[in-house]
């Protein structure tokens, strides 16, 4: 365990003023406390003004993604130790997701602008098979469901769009992909066309030039290039 | 430079959702297959809805499938009425055992990606609590989408939603309901994002804002979960019911306050204080582990306050040990690698080689919004407050009385949900013309007082003495004298809190005074917490008193507590429902008052 002394160099920007700049935060923290306990400590001993977001606090919504020392991650599940360890440094910077969508305020990304993108692939059933008669569920192998299975595990943390550098541009990114591809490979999904129009479209997965930096950053271990790969390859349904 | 409180902008529409978790989201989608043209506006306070508490839920949900020969509904029924310590409502567990499987299927028809058996049916497995044949064997009742069962129920409910065009504000918060002689006519809405203040008129508002976890200092609940819809009733004078009804789980990891699952001590883990001592065959001689939830939290805190925990010097809150390292490797492996992982995950802990920290966790709130089985919000008289809903963790229909049992919780979101959903569609169209323009008078008042106010009390200090006040005397362990000093200090905390400024004058993103606001509704709901728990002098399903160790006869009823003014409290009561013991069917003596032994 241990205490550490940290630095964190926390960017931080003031919509009013619409000005940015770098503030730097100096506190002792035993190693297992994560950055949303920095941040709260902050708040609570030193500066309520600073503004940082988060909900669960255990990796399980994607709220709480800022960039470490330039990497995109979960506040809520990097622990003062292991960043010590990963970084080699007691010194942060600690700056707002990227390429993602507008900062409103410090920390805090516009979390309704980014999911935008997610929107726009529909990520819902368009056109629903029919359930079987007499009230029954759909029958699904346990085999087909393996292969899209790990994709449904997406929280839209959007560190993986924040790392990919096509994202800027007109490619959806990463998580939008992902979104679209577990319901071209969904049984119960009878629009097929428009899903794969979508996939294929200008903003779909041939903006991917497979760099794998989103398979490296997702906090849920998620191979998102791989299935990106697959679309590309045609592979999606099943043989 | 005063900040413009003003509204500034007035939407309409035929229902406003508050909060958009799961509950919230059945509703909207219920009202939107019957109707799709009705317009609705979701609130949510979260960034976004997907990061609503619901998404974190992991278990299952519990619901008899017709096709299954060996569970039957009399078995959910008497399981939710026997773990309720006879007080939940029977005509509402009626009703949600008997609609759950068609709910299950709307849930997968529409998407949801639940684990499947070999065949590709649903799996169901088994939780503590649940039966077959009145409490002979366990029965696999709940069907599940593999660890993440709530997040699957978020997905399908949410993007029903999206298909169908609602309209979602998120990053704001509801900070008055505009009730005016028992009818609702919507609420006035904050959104942090812009700083401004909308008043929405609705012809039903729908509350499902959650729970309100974050009054303790330990807990599974998520940071928004601050229990502001039942705020918002009290502010307008309503009551709540059984808010003394809270849920402690034995295990949660010290810091994060992370679930460590029942299926840890099933497993053989062993509980340790701080001499190494396995205590648990001091409080149940038999069962030791295995015991029931509420009394190995109660055996875990007493080590606490014995002075035999050990205090984490990391997140200085005090714990015990469960150990696991004399599991075999195929265990851990197989058995409990998740729950493992959370141990590594934020502890940096390896429980193969190590002891763990755990302690008992806030967990889920049985109290709430009374209302009746259609989720009607009702005042304490039983009257209707008319077109106004509750749903969700926030609301007390009452399913649950003073005991929820695992996987309940969820079932409860999606069939009052959709009993909420076809209420609304149908006053939707029999009021074509509902909608009255009335305006707010209290929030402006409370914000004004929260700019205005001086003084060097930091809002976050007082809010985590507060938090730990009601876990220390609040908790579960309850007496007179322990609830008497935690009234005194809401109390002082109120009048502290008054005098804590604001460090930042702006309405954009104000996280400050987000928090200041939400500190108003910790102590609200507090105080009303306590008062409710000093009233119930016995002990029933969660709610424990060391003065009062045995249930009650007396007690059996419902609390209805309201405040007209902070600090000044009127205590009701509510019958306990018992219409299927009184309807006299197959099998109705079950449903009389029983003992809840397991
Ligand atoms: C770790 C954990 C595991 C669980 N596992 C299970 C399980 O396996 N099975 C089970 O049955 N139950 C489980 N539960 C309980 C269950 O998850 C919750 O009771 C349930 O998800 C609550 O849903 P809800 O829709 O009522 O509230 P929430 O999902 O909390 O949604 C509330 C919504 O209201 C919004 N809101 C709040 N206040 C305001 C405001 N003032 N203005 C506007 N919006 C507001 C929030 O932002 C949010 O969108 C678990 C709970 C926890 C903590
Ligand atoms: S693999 Fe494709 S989608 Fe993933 S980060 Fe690289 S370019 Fe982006
Ligand atoms: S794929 Fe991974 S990194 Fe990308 S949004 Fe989903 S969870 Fe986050
Ligand atoms: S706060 Fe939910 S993932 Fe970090």
């Amino acid at each position: 365990m241990g205490t550490y002394d940290i630095t964190l160099n926390i960017h931080r920007y003031d919509p009013e003023e619409k000005k940015s700049r770098v503030q730097t935060y100096r506190l002792k923290a035993g190693g297992i406390t994560r950055f949303v306990d920095l941040f709260r400590k902050i708040n609570d001993e030193d500066d309520p003004t600073l503004t940082w977001s988060s909900s669960c606090e255990h990796g399980q919504c994607g709220a709480c993604s800022v960039k470490i020392n330039g990497k995109p991650l979960l506040a809520c599940e990097l622990l003062v130790e292991n960043a010590v360890d990963l970084f080699k440094t007691t010194t942060f910077d600690v700056e707002p997701l990227d390429n993602v969508a507008p900062v409103v305020r410090d920390l805090v990304i516009d979390m309704e602008k980014a999911y935008e993108r997610v929107h726009k692939v529909k990520p819902f059933i368009i056109n629903p098979k029919p359930p079987p008669a007499g009230g029954k569920e759909h029958q699904i192998s346990p085999k087909l469901m393996e292969r899209y299975l790990e994709a449904t595990r997406c929280i839209n943390c959007f560190c993986c769009t924040s790392a990919c550098i096509s994202s800027t541009r007109k490619f959806l990114g990463p998580n939008a992909m992902l979104a679209a591809i577990v319901r071209a490979m969904d049984p119960r999904e009878l629009e097929k066309q428009e899903r794969l129009s979508c996939l294929f479209s200008e903003h779909g997965v041939y903006r991917c030039h497979s760099s794998f930096a989103c398979s490296f950053v997702c906090p849920k271990q998620i191979d998102v290039a791989h299935f990106i790969a697959l679309a590309k390859a045609g592979a999606l349904q099943e043989e | 430079m005063k900040p413009d409180l003003k509204v500034t902008e007035t939407m309409n529409c035929d229902a406003l959702i508050i909060g958009a978790g799961g509950a919230g989201m059945r509703v909207a989608a219920e009202i939107l297959e019957r109707k799709p043209d009705a317009k609705i506006i979701a609130l949510t306070k979260v960034s976004h809805p997907q990061k609503s508490h619901t998404s974190t839920a992991q278990g299952g949900l519990a619901a008899v499938d017709p096709s299954d020969p060996n569970d039957a509904l009399a078995f959910h029924m008497f399981d939710t009425w026997k773990g309720s310590d006879c007080m939940a409502d029977q005509n509402v567990v009626k009703k949600i055992c008997e609609s759950a499987w068609d709910q299950i299927l709307w849930l997968e028809n529409r998407g949801m990606h639940f684990s499947r058996d070999q065949y590709g049916s649903l799996s169901k497995r088994t939780f503590g609590g649940h039966t077959r044949n009145f409490g002979e064997v366990s029965a696999f009742r709940a069907v599940f989408e593999a660890d993440r069962t709530g997040k699957g129920i978020m997905d399908t409910t949410w993007g029903e939603c999206l298909k169908q065009n609602i309209t979602f504000i998120s990053q704001c918060v509801a900070v008055e309901l505009l009730i005016r002689d028992d009818r609702c006519f919507g609420c006035i809405v904050f959104s942090q994002k812009t700083g401004t203040f909308l008043r929405i008129l609705a012809k039903a508002t729908v509350i499902a804002s959650g729970g309100s976890g974050q009054v303790f200092n330990v807990t599974t609940n998520c940071r928004q979960n601050t229990g502001d819809g039942l705020a918002l009733v009290m502010d307008a004078g309503l009551p709540v019911m059984d808010p003394e009804a809270v849920q402690f789980h034995p295990t949660g990891i010290v810091g994060p306050g992370i679930l460590a699952s029942e299926t840890l001590r099933s497993v053989g883990g062993i509980l340790r204080n701080k001499d190494n001592e396995p205590f648990m065959v001091k409080y149940a001689p038999k069962m030791k582990e295995l015991a029931p939830r509420d009394l190995v939290a109660r055996a875990i805190e007493s080590e606490i306050r014995e002075g035999r925990g050990i205090l984490h010097p990391d997140h200085n809150i005090e714990h015990v040990w469960i150990d696991l390292r004399h599991l075999s490797k195929e265990v851990h492996e197989k058995q409990i690698p998740e729950v493992n992982s959370f141990f590594m995950h934020y502890l940096n802990l390896d429980p193969r080689t190590e002891l763990c920290p755990v302690r008992p966790s806030n967990h889920y709130h049985m109290g709430g919004i009374p209302t009746n089985e259609f989720g009607e919000v009702e005042d304490g008289g039983r009257q209707v407050i008319e077109g106004l809903y509750a749903v969700g963790e926030c609301a007390a229909a009452s399913f649950h009385g003073f005991n929820r049992l695992a996987t309940n919780s969820l079932l409860e979101l999606i069939t009052m949900g959709k009993f909420v959903g076809d209420r609304i569609a149908e006053r939707i169209d029999a009021e074509p013309n509902s909608v009255k323009n009335i305006n707010g008078e209290v929030y402006k008042k409370k914000f004004e007082d929260y700019f205005e106010a001086r003084g060097e009390n930091n809002t976050g200090r007082i809010r985590n003495s507060l938090r730990s006040t009601m876990t220390q005397k609040v908790g579960v362990f309850r007496s007179e004298k322990d609830i008497s000093e935690a009234i005194e200090t809401i109390l002082d905390l109120k009048a502290q809190a008054e005098q804590a400024a604001l460090n930042g004058q702006s309405l954009v993103m104000n996280q400050e005074l987000m928090s200041r606001w939400e500190l108003d509704n910790l102590l609200t709901i507090s105080i009303a917490i306590s008062e409710a728990a000093m009233h119930r002098k016995e002990s029933r399903g969660a709610h424990f008193r060391d003065d009062y160790p045995n249930r009650s006869e007396e007690f059996n009823y419902h609390t209805i507590l309201s405040m007209p003014q902070f600090g000044q409290i009127e205590i009701g009561w509510r019958e306990v429902d018992m219409s299927i013991f009184r309807g006299g069917e197959v099998n109705y003596e079950k449903f009389d008052i029983i003992e809840r032994k397991y």
